[in-house]
């Protein structure tokens, strides 16, 4: 086990290069570089001026020198002119003397994830606090979707077939059929617009970040959960049906065992192997669906300095997310082994 | 000749003449404010000059002393004024960074720093007089030595992205690419002295644009929050895409309490709603702010439907949609060709546009780039719209089988004015690509698309437009259009500081535009703002400013 962990690890790391390589190489692109120039200068700027702009902040210099300052293996560019010294290890304008006190050093290894040119701030401070306000969205959005597709497709899977089942199924695959641009739009039309008049909640979630109420927080929970919702009930509803139908089950209930005793001790571990990995899967996809929902709800967290930082070309944010992602979509693939091997003793990692 | 109301000094002979003109009734009263005003007479003396009193300023009693005013907008990351290309970034700043005049949209400028200014016969000194006893908020005199150094700034030609040298551009010294030796002159403490190498009308104008922010010497760009201004409010916190909080400045007496009253509101909150029109009425629909920054398109109709308070104000902001002389496709200068560019207009009416572009809020123009508001406006007579002659002068051009690419950003009016062209020059048989870029790449090329839209922001001055921008060589003339009749003549109006006379000139300008078919300039924009219940003096202002201190609640 610790092998595989290991293994698994080396793996992330290497994937989490090649990634950070790529976002690199396609935001240091001189059309990209240009824009950036033009939102940090003046969008109405001259080509001469861009290009003195990109040189004076470091931008020009070899694409491989660059990365390696970011990784913090190549020391940092410094730039001398009349007015002091600037640099990639320096905040503004320094005078020599405080220059030459500065790290030579400054990249992820040394723990700098460096400055977001849009927002104005440190990364770290930035993804910290914008995966908090994600999290918070994710946790509840975990806590409505997990227990009630779990339990829908409980219930659908446990006679196959019956009126129950048909209309649970039809539900679910209603829900996973409509995305949230949909559904989003639908919810709030329906529920915040003074048209309607079901003035219910609220169509921002703007002020949610820092005071979430039921009224502001919800219809956002709910447009994710429900288009997880569908998917997940219909694999533990696959599941389900086919343990109902196992050997084992039937001799249960013909040696008198009560149904709902069946179905809580007896089918429900087996039934729920599959659904694990695929609620486990649906952390990735999460990160997917905040960018659409937190742009529609106007939501301040991950997704939403995704869409500024692609916007903007703000490239050091942009790898900070980029090796967010990585890290969630293979620890969440890391603990989905491991729980599986759990849940079903006959599979051995080694 | 100043400012100053209170001394009985004679006005300046132009705004006297302007005066009689106005009685008269040949002269519009906001023609007449904006420019007396730019001559250097108070508003309140030009509205005496007419025999009338000035408005009064806003009555404290109707308004409630202190609370919070929410308002959407986007919260843009701020950098040196100078560079400065949105007027949010200036609505963020405006609170603490203040600037020596300020523009109204009577179209009359008043002083802020400046308490009065003055200007010579033929536009080629000017002289500042500092209002007095103006500090800025660490306790820091407010000097003629302030000014100059930002004057300085302003002409400094090495800053990337300076729009301010554009606007100053008479006083800079193309060998330094810096203000010309002796061109900035401190009289005394208080007194400042422009000595311009050429004449130019325009300066006072550009002051009050958004970029013109007064800074302190200790000005820096990595803290906004930390800087020093001569303002009532203070930027309290920025997160830029979220929020931006003013706050009053209850430690610094500001000097405006004597003169224009004492601010209201305790706290200024922006939030940022992004782009979407939709989520601005959610925010407002949800409570979450009081008023809109802008409201755009259909919104009008929905947020007028919903009983929104509206606040709405003619301007001269406008949109070109104009093919670029310079750029090549494939090799040719398709638009090299003047036939080429007439054919273009003549096949485009300016009023469908307006119809379709803008839902008719706003007025027709003429494609030139000057209207109505604007003192040297001169009236031509109505260009013709004829699709058929269009198509003949394109064939005999030679150009019926080439295809024209118009690019447009992705938003409302923006597109569908390029969209409403695009179908014109369809239905007179032409060939026509339509492309829509998203903002965050629209602006990498703007000046050099073979064919595409632009919005413009107004000016004072018309001028000042064709200054900026129709001018051979500058760097927003994105018509690649460059002639040197129309230079000279620029040069000319640039000189020319009674608007009667500079109108004779304005008039040969806007017909060579015309003639040459430099560009479609459809339609002048009005601009709509909608607030809840109760919120007072927090009209929309013509170029987008907020002016803090005039808003509040009404009691």
């Amino acid at each position: 086990m610790g092998l595989f962990i290991l293994r698994r690890s080396g793996v992330m790391l290497l994937t989490a290069l090649c990634l950070t390589f790529i976002v690199f190489t396609l935001t240091n692109l001189y059309p990209n570089l240009e824009k950036l120039a033009k939102t940090q200068g003046n969008f109405r700027m001259t080509d001469e001026a861009v290009a003195s702009w990109l040189d004076k902040n470091g931008y020009s210099q070899p694409m491989a020198v660059k990365y390696g300052q970011w990784l913090g293996v190549l020391p940092g560019w410094t730039l001398e002119s009349d007015d002091g010294t600037t640099g990639r290890c320096i905040t503004g304008v320094a005078a020599q003397v405080q220059a030459a006190e500065a790290p030579r050093f400054c990249g992820i290894l040394q723990g700098h994830w460096g400055h977001s040119t849009v927002l104005q701030k440190d990364v770290a401070s930035v993804v910290t606090e914008r995966l908090g306000n994600t999290l918070r969205l994710m946790g509840w959005v975990l806590l409505l979707m997990i227990p009630s597709a779990l339990i829908i497709g409980v219930l659908a899977g446990m006679r196959e077939g019956s009126v129950t089942d048909r209309s649970l199924s039809t539900v679910s695959i209603l829900t996973t059929a409509t995305p949230e641009y949909v559904s989003g739009v639908v919810f709030i039309a329906i529920f915040t617009s003074s048209t309607v008049g079901l003035k219910w909640f609220k169509g921002s979630a703007t002020a949610a970040t820092e005071n979430p109420t039921f009224e502001n927080f919800f219809l956002p929970v709910l447009t994710i959960a429900l288009y997880g919702m569908g998917y997940i009930a219909r694999m533990t509803r696959a599941s389900m049906t086919e343990v109902m139908t196992a050997q084992y089950i039937r001799t249960a209930r013909l040696k008198g065992v009560s149904f709902p005793k069946i179905v809580l001790k007896h089918a429900l571990r087996n039934a729920l192997i599959a659904p694990f990995t695929v609620i486990m899967l649906q952390f990735p996809w999460l990160l997917n669906g905040v960018v659409i929902v937190e742009t529609l709800f106007n939501y301040k967290g991950f997704g939403w300095i995704l869409v500024q930082a692609a916007g903007n070309n703000d490239i050091e944010l942009l790898l900070a997310i980029s090796v967010v992602s990585v890290f969630v979509v293979l620890v969440t693939q890391l603990i989905s082994d491991i729980g599986y091997v759990f849940l079903n003793p006959r599979i051995r990692i080694s | 000749m100043t400012h100053n109301s209170t001394t009985d000094v004679t006005p300046h002979w132009a705004a006297q003449m302007h005066a009689q003109e106005v009685i008269d009734g040949k002269l519009d009263r906001r023609e007449f404010l904006t420019r007396a005003t730019g001559l250097g007479v108070s508003a309140a003396a030009a509205y005496g000059l007419l025999g009338l009193t000035a408005p009064a300023a806003q009555a404290a009693t109707e308004m409630k002393s202190g609370g919070t005013l929410r308002v959407q907008m986007e919260v843009r990351p701020l950098k040196d004024p100078r560079t400065y290309d949105w007027s949010q970034m200036a609505n963020q700043t405006r609170g603490t960074l203040e600037y020596l005049v300020e523009y109204n949209n009577d179209g009359s400028i008043r002083g802020m720093l400046l308490e009065s200014w003055e200007v010579n016969e033929d536009a080629t000194v000017y002289t500042l007089n500092l209002r007095k006893g103006a500090t800025w908020n660490n306790g820091d005199a407010f000097t003629a030595e302030d000014v100059a150094r930002n004057i300085a700034g302003w002409c400094d030609k090495g800053l990337e992205g300076n729009s301010m040298a554009g606007r100053f551009s008479t006083l800079i010294d193309p060998e330094t690419n810096a203000a010309v030796e002796g061109g900035i002159e401190i009289v005394d403490e208080h007194t400042l002295r422009l000595n311009l190498p050429g004449p130019d009308i325009s300066l006072i104008a550009g002051m009050a644009d958004y970029p013109a922010a007064i800074t302190h010497s200790s000005f820096q760009t990595t803290d906004f929050t930390k800087n020093v201004g001569t303002g009532p409010y203070l930027l309290s916190s920025l997160e830029v895409g979220v929020k931006a909080v003013l706050d009053r400045n209850t430690a610094h007496k500001w000097w405006g309490e004597e003169v224009y009253g004492t601010p209201a509101l305790d706290r200024i909150e922006y939030t940022d709603f992004g782009t979407d029109p939709s989520s601005w009425l959610a925010a407002l629909e949800s409570d979450e702010v009081d008023m809109l920054y802008e409201s755009v398109g259909e919104f009008i109709d929905v947020m007028d439907a919903l009983g929104y308070p509206k606040s709405e104000v003619v301007t001269m902001a406008t949109i070109v949609v104009r093919p670029n002389q310079l750029a090549e496709v494939d090799g040719k200068r398709p638009y090299a060709d003047k036939r080429v560019r007439q054919a273009i207009q003549m096949a485009v009416d300016n009023a469908v546009c307006l119809e379709l572009g803008y839902g008719n809020r706003g007025q027709a123009a003429e494609n030139h780039h000057v209207g109505p508001i604007h003192p040297e406006y001169a009236k031509l007579p109505p260009q013709k719209y004829d699709p058929e002659a269009a198509r003949a002068l394109m064939d005999e051009a030679g150009m019926l089988d080439f295809e024209h690419e118009i690019i447009s950003i992705d938003d409302d009016w923006r597109k569908n004015t390029t969209d409403a062209v695009a179908a014109q020059l369809r239905d007179a048989g032409f060939k026509v690509k339509r492309t829509v870029l998203p903002g965050s790449t629209f602006w990498n090329d703007w000046v050099k698309y073979p064919f595409s839209s632009t919005n413009w922001n107004p000016r004072p001055l018309g001028v000042q437009i064709h200054a900026l921008a129709y001018r051979s060589g500058e760097a927003w003339n994105e018509f690649g259009w460059s002639n040197e009749e129309f230079d000279a003549l620029l040069t000319q109006a640039l000189a020319i500081a009674d608007a009667d006379k500079r109108r004779e000139v304005m008039k040969k300008m806007e017909m060579i535009i015309q003639d040459e078919g430099v560009t479609i300039q459809p339609y002048w924009r009005s601009l709509y703002r909608h607030m809840r219940e109760g919120v007072a003096n927090a009209d929309m202002h013509v170029t987008f400013e907020h002016h803090h201190y005039k808003w509040g609640w009404s009691a």
